[in-house]
């Protein structure tokens, strides 16, 4: 019949005048994302790591700089990770080298800074205090 | 209750109040007129703030967004932000414009959607001036305000401008003609073109029920007369950015946007009065309810403009000529009919 298309469009449109809303509303609300999400800030779990620098060695733009010191009972320690996140390109090959699994990442995507400098990350610092999880400021 | 809360109520008890100061009879009837006036000037003005809110509110819904939420409590302050932003706005004029006419277009397409409102029964008594031609009047004003579009379209100086001015001028004739047709239906049944006799003839049964193929005609091209989507051709953002309006800027694009509310309110208020019984009904005061039925429209309106996509030109005027002027015609041609079986039968 004709016009049935017409008050069945008119259907939807009130279904969703009465529906659900999709908005998320940004700043307040966030998605959290998948686990596997690639991006923001590599979080550093000191009570793992081994300072072996596998790490380091992975990655293709040499974006992480650690520096270790030997310890007691011949064991190694670190002594400052700096994480570049400007040159990271997110390949993700440094979580995957890290054989304690050490690694990980925020899941933060809000990544824009003002200043060249802030996107490096000082992890050490970060992990010490794990209650913002921020090192840089 | 619903006559002691009535907008002529107000009125006498407004008018008993001013005939203590003024002595003049004269004086107090221009006082009243002129407050007459200015309460429509202010419904014009709120009803373009409110409804540029309802209508991003509504459409937003209908696309499951939420829709202007920042200024003020649910975002109500936004129209408010909006015409202040509008104000502030720089006022540019296209060096090759035709100054006068483009200067005019904006205020003369104002004049017929405000003049318009004269002739509305927003309740019992309650009419600025109740001609005996009313319906005739709204729709003699009314087709005034194609020609400001033609004019704004032409003195812009831009080849987009005049074709969406052109666009109106087709558009506007074309669905005059069936919308005087199925308002002649309901002017058959009552047989008094006086808004007021209209309402008075709806106090059992409303014309939706006795017309409802004259409500549907009327509901259409009302919507091509206050070009508003699927027949927003005039303005189609994506063809011709915005037709007539595209060259003008804060103040002036303010008052096109305001005429243009004004236009959809005017369609809503005279839907109510022709087939929605006007502002009767129970319990609620008469304005209340013309409001409320108002309301009603605006929101089908709005439903039907965020649900259908755009015509093109042809099938516009295809539609506007082969379809909905013979319905027209054929509903005139039923009603006439039936008011003579029903007259020969008793």
């Amino acid at each position: 019949m004709l016009g049935k298309g017409l008050l069945k469009g008119m259907r939807i449109t009130f279904k969703r005048f009465l529906g659900k809303k999709v908005t998320v509303q940004y700043p307040e609300e966030k998605i959290p994302m998948s686990p596997r999400f690639r991006g923001g800030e590599l979080e550093l779990d000191m009570e793992k790591c081994i300072a072996c620098g596998l790490c380091a060695m992975a990655c293709p733009n040499k974006a992480i700089q650690l520096t270790s010191v030997m310890g007691e009972n011949k064991k190694r320690r670190l002594a400052s990770y700096i994480y570049h996140s400007g040159r990271c390109l997110y390949c993700n090959l440094c979580v995957e080298a890290c054989p304690t699994k050490a690694l990980n990442w925020d899941r933060n995507y809000e990544n824009s800074r003002y200043f060249r400098r802030q996107l490096d990350v000082d992890c050490l610092l970060s992990s010490q205090q794990s209650g913002d999880a921020e090192g840089r400021f | 209750m619903q006559e002691s809360m009535g907008l002529f109520t107000i009125a006498t008890i407004l008018r008993e109040i001013m005939s203590q100061y003024v002595s003049n009879p004269q004086w107090v009837d221009l006082f009243m007129a002129l407050i007459n006036i200015g309460g429509i000037f202010t419904l014009i003005s709120m009803a373009a703030i409110v409804l540029v809110y309802a209508e991003r509110k509504i459409s937003a819904y209908m696309q499951m967004r939420i829709g202007p939420n920042r200024v003020g409590l649910w975002g109500t302050l936004q129209s408010v932000a909006d015409m202040i932003k509008l104000m502030s706005k720089e006022d540019i004029m296209p060096i090759g414009a035709d100054k006068w006419m483009w200067v005019l277009a904006p205020v003369l397409l104002f004049i017929p959607s405000a003049l318009v409102y004269a002739v509305f029964p927003f309740d019992q008594h309650a009419i600025f001036a109740d001609l005996n031609i009313g319906i005739f009047y709204f729709l003699a004003v009314a087709s005034q305000s194609t020609l400001p579009f033609l004019m704004a379209g032409w003195a812009s100086n831009n080849k987009y401008s005049l074709l969406g001015g052109m666009r109106t001028v087709a558009q506007m004739l074309s669905y005059e003609v069936p919308i005087a047709f199925s308002i002649l239906g309901v002017v058959m049944l009552v047989g008094s073109m006086r808004m007021s006799d209209i309402v008075a003839a709806q106090q059992d049964v409303w014309f939706i029920c006795l017309q409802p193929v004259a409500f549907v005609v009327y509901i259409i091209a009302a919507i091509a007369e206050t070009n508003r989507a699927p027949f927003d051709l005039v303005e189609s953002e994506s063809e011709l950015i915005a037709g007539p309006f595209t060259e003008y800027s804060g103040m002036r694009w303010a008052l096109f946007f305001l005429a243009e509310y004004a236009n959809l309110l005017a369609a809503s208020a005279i839907a109510t009065t022709l087939f929605l019984g006007g502002w009767s009904g129970p319990w609620l005061p008469g304005w209340l309810w013309f409001l409320l039925k108002v309301g009603l429209m605006i929101f089908l309106f709005m439903w039907l403009r965020w649900t259908f996509p755009r015509l093109r030109v042809d099938q516009l005027m295809t539609f506007g000529w082969k379809i909905l002027l013979p319905v027209a015609l054929g509903n005139v041609l039923i009603t006439g009919i039936g008011i003579y079986t029903y007259k020969f039968l008793g």
